[in-house]
Parts: structure tokens; sequence; C-alpha cells
């Protein structure tokens, strides 16, 4: 026991402290910034090499729930016009707001309803369903809960039950395989009950858009209340998206 | 010529590929499975007025060379004797194949669907095997499971506690990955293989890299290349953490899960300061690599690597040691040397019973022909040795990073590929840190990609765990699936 001990010492204080503020890494890719000069005449550089068609011109726009944040526009185009930020606050209510263009406007949620900051702001738990994701957002969803970004610091914990949960967090692009199971875990879940999509592949398709094996009716029929952009999205991009959403301090 | 010989990314011609009659394509296939040949792919090329051409794709370890040899089914005759029963190795190649084309394996013993739920074989839906008898329970667990984590199913044939039976079914994660990567253009497939398994951004997107150059005929930079292996070295080492974390969470022990998790932070936080992506996405392209290695990111990588080293020592000491620990660890899922060789698996599952397995002593590639890192195996098989065996390669992959890290050669990062070739192939084989990954690309006359094939190490290895539950405690379940740490997408493409 003496032992265990000395290794919880050990490992010191590994809390990030300030999730909004405390610096990631340099090159982190969170908002992207478009210049509000014009592109060059007839240049499609970016939406060239762009994996996912998340550009279009006249006006330049980059649409963040398509957008992987492989950096390929921001090495490829000549102008310099495209810039990914360290910004990590872009998580959203709508998919509207997903939709990037010149000018550099800061992205924030909208708060959520009084119902729903009364009754979830203190204590929040998810439900995740991985309906076709790859892994890599249900690592970093699996992040948010460690020592380090510890989103049970402020209530939000995933549950193994539906039937314990508050909401469910979609990650993946909905596989035909995995839409049965998903609609059948939402029914699941009590109500009042929140939809949030965390990723490319969750929000847009991503990668996998145009693919025959998906099956994304589940969106269609339900309405969702936060979307999570990245691929995968950042832990601090989750925690501080919900707490603004919430409307609570950091 | 029966056999046409390749090694590890060298293009070859389609018009090489021997297509032999039914029965020599099985007397070949045969003949290299009884010469210790390790099958990596079966697999339909295309179908024609003629009938579907099939290749199998067989890789011989002790020679580092790939043997690949093929047929033609036509319509009135889709089937073939099943290798399986004299070589298990091969039975989950042989489903897929029927599940992909219809082609029936006859004599097959155990005939089941891979990655679709409508799959009609035999013309009967599929059942479960089931266990019959007096207090003979079955449990199912699953596709969502109780964490954050991909979805499967697993139906348990129980007897009190004890498993008789496992069975593993997924498809739950199918996206297409194959047909997409035929449709797509090179930044589209570059994104694909990084999106295979979002855990094995590095070993997929190195697969899918190294096969396009060498249908491109591209010779990537000496600094491309190692900043590659560096950054699979890192992919590796920051998943046997997370692996080493699950296991200690899997038995209760909190303190051990949480301190290997934040040092998982510290080594994916140095892929992130390498490319932006703290899985290491965006950093290779066919060609080369789209970040450096730069006096401005080494010095904290190195400040974090350090720490990752001093650090995990005291905590696999208390893990390794603990007799409570032990006591769940030892003895639990053992697969042994036997059926480990024969049903196939690969990496460091396969490894810690003890099977000589590694594509970059086998194979090698890339930087790995210049500096290599131990082969490590185990002997005992059980959860002991494949957390043990995590253990040891994290320390050689960080030690292995932080002695190039600052002396990598000079060169340019990236250098534009040009067209494929085409009517050409490639057998594309890296270590990823599950094991075997396996990429074969084809173009067509115009050097578009027509075929692609995915095999991840996962393919194998779920069997593995299959096998490692029988005759174990139901509640050791978790555990033992931890222990192995597979990739449900990777399997599922």
């Amino acid at each position: 026991m003496l032992d265990s001990i000395k290794l919880r010492m050990a490992q010191g204080d590994p809390v990030v402290h300030d999730v909004h503020n405390d610096p990631l890494f340099p090159l982190f890719r969170g908002l992207p910034v478009l210049a509000d000069n014009p592109c060059p005449p007839d240049c499609r550089i970016c939406s060239a090499i762009c994996p996912t068609g998340a550009i279009s011109h006249e006006p330049l726009q980059l649409d963040m729930g398509l957008c992987v944040f492989c950096s390929r526009c921001q090495l490829k185009c000549p102008s310099g016009l495209i810039r990914f930020t360290g910004e990590r606050h872009i998580t959203v209510t709508s998919r509207e707001q997903l939709l990037i263009r010149g000018g550099g406007q800061p992205v924030r949620p909208e708060q959520a309803s009084e119902a729903i900051r009364s009754m979830f702001r203190r204590s929040l738990k998810l439900r995740q369903v991985s309906a076709g994701g790859c892994n890599g957002c249900e690592l970093e969803l699996n992040a948010a809960s460690n020592v380090n970004f510890d989103m049970g610091r402020y209530g939000i914990e995933f549950v193994a039950s539906p039937r314990h949960a508050d909401g469910i967090v979609i990650t993946g692009p909905i596989t035909r395989n995995m839409a049965a199971a998903l609609e059948d875990c939402y029914e699941a879940v009590p109500h009042p009950k929140i939809i949030i999509l965390y990723g490319a592949c969750a929000i847009s398709g991503g990668i996998f858009k145009d693919s025959a094996a998906l099956n994304r009716e589940f969106l269609s029929h339900h309405k969702t209340d936060l979307l999570v952009p990245g691929c995968p999205p950042h832990p601090l991009t989750f925690i501080t998206g919900l707490l603004d959403w919430l409307d609570r301090k950091g | 010529m029966n056999v046409l010989t390749v090694q590890n990314h060298r293009p070859f011609r389609i018009s090489e590929l021997p297509f032999l009659a039914i029965t020599d394509f099985e007397n070949t296939v045969r003949t290299l499975l009884k010469n210790d040949h390790r099958m990596i792919a079966l697999m339909d090329l295309e179908e024609d007025a003629n009938g579907i051409k099939v290749l199998a794709v067989l890789s011989d370890s002790a020679g580092g060379l790939i043997s690949i040899t093929g047929t033609v089914f036509d319509n009135r005759d889709k089937n073939f004797n099943s290798f399986a029963p004299d070589y298990p190795q091969t039975h989950y190649f042989e489903c897929e194949l029927a599940e992909q084309t219809g082609i029936v394996p006859i004599g097959h013993p155990w005939l089941r669907p891979v990655r679709r739920q409508d799959t009609i074989l035999n013309d009967r839906p599929y059942e479960f095997y089931r266990l019959d008898g007096e207090e003979v329970h079955e449990v199912a667990v699953g596709p969502i499971h109780a964490g954050v984590i991909e979805p499967g199913h697993f139906r348990f044939q129980c007897h009190g506690e004890t498993v008789y039976h496992l069975e593993i079914n997924l498809g739950y994660q199918h996206r297409g990955v194959e047909s997409l990567m035929v449709q797509g253009n090179p930044a589209q497939r570059m994104i694909l293989a990084e999106s295979v398994a979002g855990d094995t951004v590095i070993g997929h997107g190195m697969a899918y890299a190294l096969g396009a150059e060498a249908l491109s005929e591209c010779r990537v930079s000496l600094r491309a290349q190692y900043i590659r292996v560096l950054a699979e070295e890192l992919e590796r080492a920051a998943m046997h953490i997370a692996g080493l974390s699950g296991v200690t969470n899997d038995i209760g022990l909190a303190i051990a899960a949480s301190a290997y998790g934040r040092l998982r932070t510290l080594v994916i936080n140095s892929l992130g300061l390498l490319c932006g992506s703290r899985f290491g996405r965006g950093l290779i392209t066919p060609g080369g690599v789209q970040y450096d290695v730069q006096a401005a990111n080494t010095q904290a990588i190195r400040q974090y690597l350090t720490t990752v080293l001093n650090d995990i020592q005291p905590i696999n000491d208390y893990v390794f040691n603990a007799t409570g620990v032990l006591g769940r660890l030892e003895h639990t899922g053992v697969v042994t040397r036997d059926w480990a060789e024969s049903a196939g698996l690969v990496g460091p599952s396969a490894r810690a019973c003890g099977v000589i397995t590694d594509t970059r002593h086998q194979f090698p590639y890339g930087a790995y022909r210049y500096n290599s890192l131990p082969m490590l195996t185990l002997t005992s098989g059980d959860v002991y040795a494949r957390a043990r065996i995590r253990a040891m390669e994290i320390n050689e992959s960080l030690q292995f990073v932080m002695e190039r890290l600052e002396d990598i050669p000079d060169g340019p990062l990236y250098v534009p590929p040009e067209n494929p070739l085409p009517d050409s192939g490639v057998v594309s084989v890296v270590e990823g840190w599950r094991g075997e990954i396996v990429h074969a690309a084809f173009t067509d006359a115009h050097g578009r990609f027509r075929r692609y094939k995915i095999k991840d190490p996962s393919f194998h290895n779920w069997y593995g765990l299959a096998l490692a539950l029988r005759r174990q405690g139901i509640s050791d379940f978790p555990l033992c699936n931890k222990s192995f740490d597979l990739s449900y997408a990777g399997h599922d493409l």
C-alpha cells in the first residue's frame, strides 16, 4: 500500500487547470481563419486538394463539419489565405455555425436553454455510441476522462447504460450495420435527452460521406444539440464546448 | 511458372501473375503452406466474362519474399477445396472470400460471416454455434459495449462461469474503405488509409504511402524515411501504454491505469509537436512527409520522452511485482505457441507466445533497413506475457526515438510522385503496433487504382482472443480482450 501511495505522489499534478486557456502544442490545428483578401483568379488549389470537399469558392468558405484538419489547404495555398489557429473553442450548436468565411469570426455555441442548463449544468451523464468510428474519436473521448483533462471535475461522465444517461455522443459516420443499435440505444435514454455529434464523420460523414455502407437516417429524425468538429476533436474542444453551452465557468 | 515471387514494396506487372486451373491453384497454395508460408491475402482481383480472378498471396518470413498465385472461378464452378482443415491459418480468409464473391470453400470447418450481417452461406442465414445441455447458458455482449469503445458482438457458450466457446461477430464498423480507396483521389486515399484504424494512423498510412510510392517508382528521401519510422515508434509506444492502462484498469488497479494514461499523453503530445495531430494525422503523404523534425520541436519531444522513460519504470515495477496483479494476469487467457502459429497470429500478441514474427525484421522497409529494434519474444502466451511484452516494447521504441531524434540524415521532406504504373500491382507489408499490416494495390491501363485490399493485424488476432477464452472464467473476458487490444474498425474496413 505504501508503494501505491508513493506511486500516486510521483504523478504530481498532471491536471490541466485552465481548460480554456492552458496552451496546447504549437502546431495544434483548431479554428481555421480565412483571410479577407480575394483568391487569385481561377485558383482552385485548395478545393481540389481537400479530401472531403470542405472548401468552396465565391465566397471562399471552409465547412468545419466536413473538415478533417489535414492542413493540406494551408500547406498548398500559394497566397497563404487559409491558416489553422490554435483556437480550441469550435464546438457549436448548429451546422451553419461551422461554415467559416473570410474575416475570422470567433465561433461559440449558443447557450443551452434554461431547462437544459438547470438540469445538466452540474451533472451530465453521457452514453457514447461508436457508429463506425475509427477509434480516433473514441480514444480522445476516453482521454477527456483522464487525469490531464478530467471532465469528471465538472460532473461530466460517460455511463455504461443508456438508462443512466442524459444523452448520447455519437462518433463515426453511422454505418448501416450500426443504424439499428444506435436507434435502440437512443430510444432507451430517458427524457430529457441530448444528442452530441463528435468528429467530422458524425457531423457530415467526413471522409466516408460518399460510402454506400452508411445509413444516416437517424439524423433526419432527431435534432442534434452540439456538434464538435475535428478529426478527431481535441478533448479540450469537447470539454470547453460543453462548459460554454451549459454556461459554466471552467 | 505457378508462382510470381515479389519483394515487399516492389511493383510487378499484372500480366506476370499466373492464373492456373483450379486444381493446380489448390496444389500450389498447399505446397506453399506446407513450406511454412503464411497466407496474407485471398482476394478477388476482378470479374469479367470468363469469371472471377482470384489471387492468393503468401509470405515467406525465412526468405523475406512474397508469393502470389491465382486462378479463375467461372460461374458454374464457384468453389474450391478448403485449405483450412489442414492449415487453420487460412480459415478466415476463406470466409472473407466467400462473403465477398460467393465462392464456397468446400469442407471449411466453420464458414461464417466476416463483415456483413445479411450473409447467406450454404443457402442459410448464419446461426451461432451453440452448446446444448443441462445448466448451459449463452451470454451475448454487444454490439454496444459498456465503455467508450467500438462495437462488436461476443457470444459466449458457458457452463457456470466457464466459457467453452467464444464467437466474435464483427462488421458493425464497416464503412466500405476498400471501395472508397478505388473511387478516391490521392489526397482522399491518404486520409482513408489514416482512418482505417484511427489508432494506427502511421501504420496504415505508411502501408498505403509505401505502396503508392512503389507504383509511382518514387524514391522517398532518407530524411522522410526516418521521420516516418520515428512516428511509427511513437505510435507503437503510445498505444502500448494505452494497452497497459486498459489492462490495469480492468483488474481495478486505478492508480496504475491513471499513471499510464498520464504518460501516454506525453507520447501523443510528442506526435502533436511533430505534426499538429496527437495521432500523427497529416504527417505522411505519398512522396514523403509534410512536417519536419526541427530544433523547435526536438527539445520538447526529448523532454517528454525522458519523463516517460523515467516515470514508467516505477509503475511497471509496481504492476509486474504486485501479488494481486500477478494473480490476475498469470496463466489467464493462455494461447500456446502451436495455436498461435497454426492460427497465423501476428504482432506482440503472437510474440508473447514465442512466435517469431516482426515485419521490421523479416520484410524490412524504410529506415528499418538501416536501424533496427530488437525483436522481443516471451513464452507464456498469457495476459501477463501480452502485458509484459508491451512494457518491453515501449522501452525499446522510446529509446530508439531518443537515439535517432537529432541524428537523422538531411534531405528533402517530399519528392512529388509520378503517375502510377499502368496494369501493375504491389504488396505493401508494414509492422503496425498490433502486428502485420498488408495493403495490396492494383492499377488499370491508365494507372488508376482498380482494386485495393487491406488486411489489418486484427483480421488474424480476433481468433486468438476467441482461443484465449476457452476454459476461462467469463469474468476474465474484459481483461483478455484488453490484453489483445484489437481493432474493430481495422477488421471491418
